[in-house]
């Protein structure tokens, strides 16, 4: 820890402070415009708005499809957290705790998918979509989602999964129990830190990804939040007032569960980047 | 722990056969349809390395060198400034101020939003008529840097580089700071003993500890440049205007494979090729990356 007197602490409090003031200036210019009119938004882009009406949250919500895409970006990110949760765990705890034939293999296949980047495939992921009628279909993406968070979750998990300490399932195996039970009842409860991790990583990326939806979506009824607002975008560009609102629609649940869970969030990401 | 193998197979097999088919069979395909012309539906022709020959040095080698210039300029900026200001600000934070962790959730707020959306935030920042940036630079008496930032082929690239920064950074300030808390609090003890002056500190220590930190992060970096999309898309769309002064490999790949209005091709052939092009180049660092985490993470 670098230790400052008194003069310096005082400088850097004011780099820190102009440093948020950057921060939350585009949040609070898109709040403000929220309750403006556009002539407002013109006249006075610096000002507070002169009342507080939710006129544009109404326009906004119905015109950019916003209660449906959050419906479907909820159903979206659940079942695609959920289900990378259920396979990724399973291999984690196969490859951490048996030995079978090809197991480093296996390891290293599935982890060198975190240096695939996963959107140069779109193509062949397209027409096999396509084929499988997965264009258009929240089911599509979740499968999508699935695969991509494999291996980045297999890999935390995995390693997780290697420093819990064996002797109770060795005992439990010399016992009879299934490697079922002992996934479920013993493994998987102490796991519960890295399931965190790999809930939140994967949670931030799908709910904002805007790739694969503006390639397999096309259906106004099946689409994402970012997809909606991009749609918005061009629909509405100069309604700047409706546009900032759709936008503050879109951001402000996620800043507010970020603050609420922002310990888990700021770990979480942290060990997600680099172990 | 050994067990017969039929047992492990339902722990297996999902995710293994999830990822065969979804990540490494169309990593597979791309290759494969490298070597052909497709218009999607019709019938795929064999056509050699044509579509390489046509990116690199037929009639799109004039873009695909655009586009992949500006995506090293946008890897060496983004390793400079986001690096340089992560470091910085962790520094700053790595200090008896109070109110750390309230300043780090801060920093890290906009990582948390999507890019695209974080576009569409920053493209009304930028409006010419009525966005802020201007307005504020007539009111501090600096209206003559007022300027179209996103119309103007000179600046834009570099506006698209600064958005980018606005929000990644907190993420490098993370990383940084977490780097620097590992430090063993003795080595700052010795040092002040001996009455280094914080520069020293922070010369001494600090920085050559966090070097490999710096190295992944590098490494991560040149990945993430090299996949740069979303923000272009929601800056200047995927024409990539003014004039394709802010196109890159993944706009120019999207437009190749997609079509866009006015491109001049679609063909999933010749995007491929691009696809396997841009994979070529990262897949060093790529592995590289994995290597490095890989190591890390047996410590």
């Amino acid at each position: 820890m670098i230790r400052l007197n008194r003069f310096q602490k005082t400088i850097v409090y004011i780099i820190l402070l102009i440093y948020c003031l950057i921060i939350f200036t585009p949040f609070s210019i898109i709040f403000f415009n929220s309750f403006k009119n556009l002539r407002e938004i013109f006249l006075k882009p610096f000002s507070l708005p002169s009342s507080f009406s939710f006129r544009n949250y109404t326009l906004a919500w119905e015109k950019a499809n916003l209660g449906t895409a959050y419906v479907n970006s909820f159903i979206v990110t659940l079942f695609s957290v959920v289900s990378i949760l259920i396979v990724s765990s399973l291999i984690a705890y196969a490859l951490s705790r048996y030995s079978f034939p090809f197991r480093r293999f296996i390891y290293l296949f599935i982890i060198s998918g975190l240096a695939l980047p996963a959107r140069l495939a779109i193509i062949p992921i397209y027409t096999m979509m396509r084929e499988l009628k997965l264009t258009n279909s929240l089911l599509g993406l979740i499968v999508i989602y699935t695969a991509t968070g494999i291996p980045f979750s297999v890999f935390i998990l995995k390693h997780f999964m290697d420093m819990v300490p064996k002797e109770i399932e060795e005992s439990a195996l010399m016992d009879g129990a299934t490697p079922w039970k002992i996934f479920s009842r013993i493994v998987l409860p102490l796991s519960r830190p890295a399931l965190v991790v790999v809930t939140i990583v994967n949670f931030v990326a799908v709910w904002n990804d805007f790739f694969y939806p503006l390639i397999l979506i096309n259906d106004r009824s099946k689409e994402t939040v970012p997809l909606a607002i991009t749609v918005f975008f061009g629909e509405f560009s100069q309604q700047w007032h409706l546009i900032s609102t759709a936008l503050w629609i879109a951001v402000f649940p996620i800043i507010i569960i970020f603050f609420a869970l922002s310990r888990y969030f700021i770990s979480g990401m942290t060990q997600g980047a680099i172990k | 722990m050994r067990v017969k193998y039929r047992k492990l197979l339902p722990f297996i097999l999902p995710a293994l056969l999830i990822y065969m088919t979804f990540i490494i069979y169309p990593f597979a395909y791309s290759f494969f349809l490298s070597f052909f012309s497709w218009n999607g539906v019709g019938e795929k022709i064999f056509v050699g390395i044509k579509n390489f020959k046509e990116m690199l040095f037929g009639n799109y080698s004039k873009e695909f060198f655009n586009a992949l210039g500006h995506n090293i300029y946008i890897f060496i900026m983004l390793t400079i400034f986001e690096l340089g200001l992560g470091f910085v600000i962790a520094t700053l934070l790595a200090t008896n101020i109070k109110g750390r962790r309230v300043f780090q959730t801060i920093a890290y707020l906009p990582n948390i939003i999507s890019m695209v959306l974080v576009g569409f935030i920053w493209s009304m920042m930028l409006n010419p008529q009525w966005g802020l940036i201007n307005q504020f630079l007539r009111t501090i008496g600096l209206g003559f840097l007022a300027k179209p930032w996103l119309g103007d082929p000179n600046t834009a690239l570099n506006t698209i580089i600064f958005v980018n920064i606005w929000r990644n950074v907190g993420f490098y300030v993370l990383v940084m700071l977490a780097a620097i808390i590992d430090i063993p609090p003795e080595l700052f003890e010795a040092a002040y003993m001996d009455g280094a002056s914080n520069w020293k500190v922070v010369w001494r220590i600090i920085f050559p500890l966090t070097v490999p930190t710096f190295q992944t992060l590098v490494v991560l970096l040149f990945i993430w440049s090299f996949n740069i999309f979303d923000v272009v898309y929601a800056l200047e769309g995927v024409q990539a205007g003014p004039f394709r002064s802010t196109d890159v490999l993944g706009t120019l790949f999207y437009r190749t494979a997609f079509g866009g209005l006015g491109s001049a091709a679609t063909d999933l052939g010749l995007g491929a090729a691009v696809a396997v092009l841009i994979f070529m180049m990262v897949i060093p660092l790529s592995l590289l990356y994995v290597f490095l985490v890989e190591r890390r993470s047996k410590r």
